[in-house]
């Protein structure tokens, strides 16, 4: 028990100590003024400004101290409110721009982890059981090739080739169709996240069968003449994916970066596009909310994979 | 199931004695994109920010010819010229950005291996809040924050590359600091530097090193995508931004494929070379375990 409240209370001191740390930085280095008031910020000779100036300090709270700041932002923040966004409205509230757009980068997430374990599982079982052969050699070959290219290039070409030359996928994502399409016009990004990802899990995976495949039980199940196939699926597989779960589980953080890439190309209004685009406009509030619903989702799943392992491996615990 | 063993023990001995001709290749075309890099304004290159308009060829982007090898943009900039002059800048904070992170991270790295107690818990700590995000996110945070010249830029990704340049560096550091002769050298009297220097940093420095092309390989994509997203080096040619130029529209896209094709295939070969010349290199001095 003593091992999880530690761990929960490690990952809280984390996210604030990101919170402050972005917080902070938003505040030193950039100049929430500007983008609410446009030019009028820069404008302090001119009275009327200055007088805008005032209001819109008082009015965003930014005539208090920054750590006042924090603490107000803070207490709002767990209480579920994100505040509201940096413009002359104020409108619309952050926590709406989130709920309208956090679930698409989720659905995008989740179908790209889908599609990297679809491809990478049945990849990793042929090439483990051919390893060292020539097709398993051209498949590491090409896994180098998936890995090596950057996810906004292989955005591009997957456009140009499926949506452009093709024209099996649709080219943009439009937000008012039903939900069925919605999820088609969501395979290319999709693919765009998981295949590179795919690469990395079938390396893994395939090491890992291979060790499996020279132990003792799979020479009995081969003796006792069971197919290949059988062995494969049945005997050998599930072995294997203790380390495959733990880094598909790990890698999440690193499809949500991915997100950001791929919704620009795709033109997807997930919170990876809103994420550039708020950073684009100083939109402090928006940015900030982002970053912490992405360092939290990385550190509660850094904190589920690791309660798991105590579930399997009770010597962790301590 | 033909024999799934007989490959690992004996193809690995081989593969680590020699280094192989895939190997040498992408040396070779990294050491051509470096000369490139370093000699663009001697090159006889086209100018890249010079109007190549031809009214006998209509309205550009004119597709690829002898006069412009890869084609030219909507504004006929001859798109060879700009891929060229891209090499520079990512070449540039790729590398800078990962010496930076070997430099600073490397020291840290070492010294909370090395001496433990609270150098360790702190930069430990340190680490980790700059691992629970994901790159990218941070990247992007830091580098619209300030104005984007070649240095900063390089400076925001060198940071990014500390928390796992250090990491490694601690871990390869503590794996030395309890063995015979780091011992042996302390019983002598030799002073904490010492030892550093002398005992543990060239036994960490090697498998580190063999680890910075990798590093770097994730430094130019980390570039590229900043500059795809209009992050990157405000002033100059980046291959990022040629794509992102190349692709922006699909109109573009779909009529003149070559503005981002080409950019894409020198930035793919270069990654490529990068992760295949580092992925050698650590078989070549079988570290293991050890992953940026």
């Amino acid at each position: 028990m003593r091992y999880y409240v530690q761990r929960v209370a490690l990952a809280i001191l984390l996210l604030l100590a990101v919170s402050m740390l972005t917080f902070g930085a938003l505040n030193v280095l950039g100049d929430p003024l500007f983008n609410i008031l446009g030019p009028v910020a820069g404008d302090v000779n001119n009275p009327d400004s200055v007088k805008m100036i005032e209001l819109a300090k008082r009015e965003f709270s930014l005539d208090r101290p920054l750590p006042v700041r924090y603490a107000i932002w803070l207490s709002d923040f767990v209480r579920g409110d994100f505040g509201v966004t940096f413009s002359s409205t104020g409108q619309p509230p952050v926590s709406g721009v989130i709920s309208e757009r956090l679930p698409r980068t989720v659905t995008l997430v989740a179908m790209a982890q889908f599609f990297a374990i679809l491809v990478s599982i049945p990849w990793a079982l042929i090439t483990a059981s051919r390893a060292g052969k020539f097709s398993d050699r051209i498949s590491t070959l090409n896994a180098f090739f998936l890995v090596a290219m950057p996810n906004f290039a292989l955005a591009v070409i997957l456009k140009f080739v499926f949506s452009i030359k093709l024209g099996w996928m649709p080219l943009t994502f439009v937000a008012d169709d039903p939900l069925s399409s919605r999820l088609f016009q969501m395979i290319l990004p999709a693919l765009t996240i998981g295949l590179p990802v795919a690469a990395v899990y079938q390396r893994l995976l395939r090491t890992d069968i291979i060790t499996t495949l020279q132990q003792d039980f799979i020479l009995l199940a081969r003796t006792k003449g069971l197919s290949r196939t059988r062995i494969l699926l049945v005997h050998a597989l599930r072995p294997s994916l203790f380390s495959f779960i733990t880094v598909v589980g790990l890698n999440t953080g690193a499809l949500i970066g991915g997100s950001i890439v791929s919704e620009t190309v795709f033109r997807i209004p997930g919170i990876g596009s809103t994420l550039v685009e708020s950073v684009l406009r100083n939109d402090f509030p928006v940015v900030l909310a982002i970053v912490m619903i992405v360092a939290s989702a990385f550190v509660i799943i850094n904190l589920l994979v690791d309660f798991a392992y105590t579930l399997i491996d009770p010597r962790v615990r301590r | 199931m033909n024999t799934p063993n007989t490959n690992s023990g004996a193809e690995t001995e081989v593969a680590r004695k020699k280094l192989g001709f895939g190997f040498w290749l992408c040396v070779g075309w990294l050491g051509a994109m470096v000369f490139i890099a370093l000699f663009t304004p001697l090159l006889p290159l086209k100018s890249p920010t010079a109007n190549f308009l031809d009214p006998s060829q209509g309205r550009p982007p004119y597709s690829p010819s002898w006069k412009h090898w890869f084609g030219t943009d909507k504004d006929a900039r001859d798109v060879f010229a700009r891929t060229m002059h891209g090499a520079r800048i990512s070449l540039t904070v790729g590398f800078s950005a990962i010496t930076a992170g070997f430099l600073v991270g490397g020291t840290i790295g070492v010294m909370s291996g090395y001496f433990r107690s609270w150098i360790d818990r702190v930069s430990s700590f340190v680490f980790v809040v700059l691992l629970s995000f994901p790159s990218l996110v941070l990247a992007i945070l830091l580098t619209s924050l300030i104005e984007r010249s070649l240095l900063t830029v390089s400076l925001v990704l060198g940071l990014l590359s500390i928390a796992p340049v250090g990491r490694l560096a601690r871990a390869a550091t503590l794996q030395y600091s309890e063995r015979e002769f780091v011992l042996a050298a302390r019983q002598i009297g030799a002073k904490d530097r010492h030892i550093i220097v002398k005992e543990i940093l060239p036994n960490v420095a090697i498998p580190m090193s063999s680890l910075a092309l990798l590093g770097m390989a994730v430094a130019v994509v980390a570039e590229g995508g900043l500059a795809f997203l209009g992050l990157s080096v405000e002033k100059g040619i980046t291959w990022g931004g040629l794509i992102q130029l190349g692709s922006d529209a699909s109109k573009t896209l779909e009529k003149a494929p070559w503005i981002s094709f080409f950019p894409i295939l020198m930035l793919f070969l270069t990654v490529l070379s990068l992760n295949f010349a580092g992925d050698r290199l650590r078989t070549f001095f079988d570290v293991k375990e050890m992953t940026l």
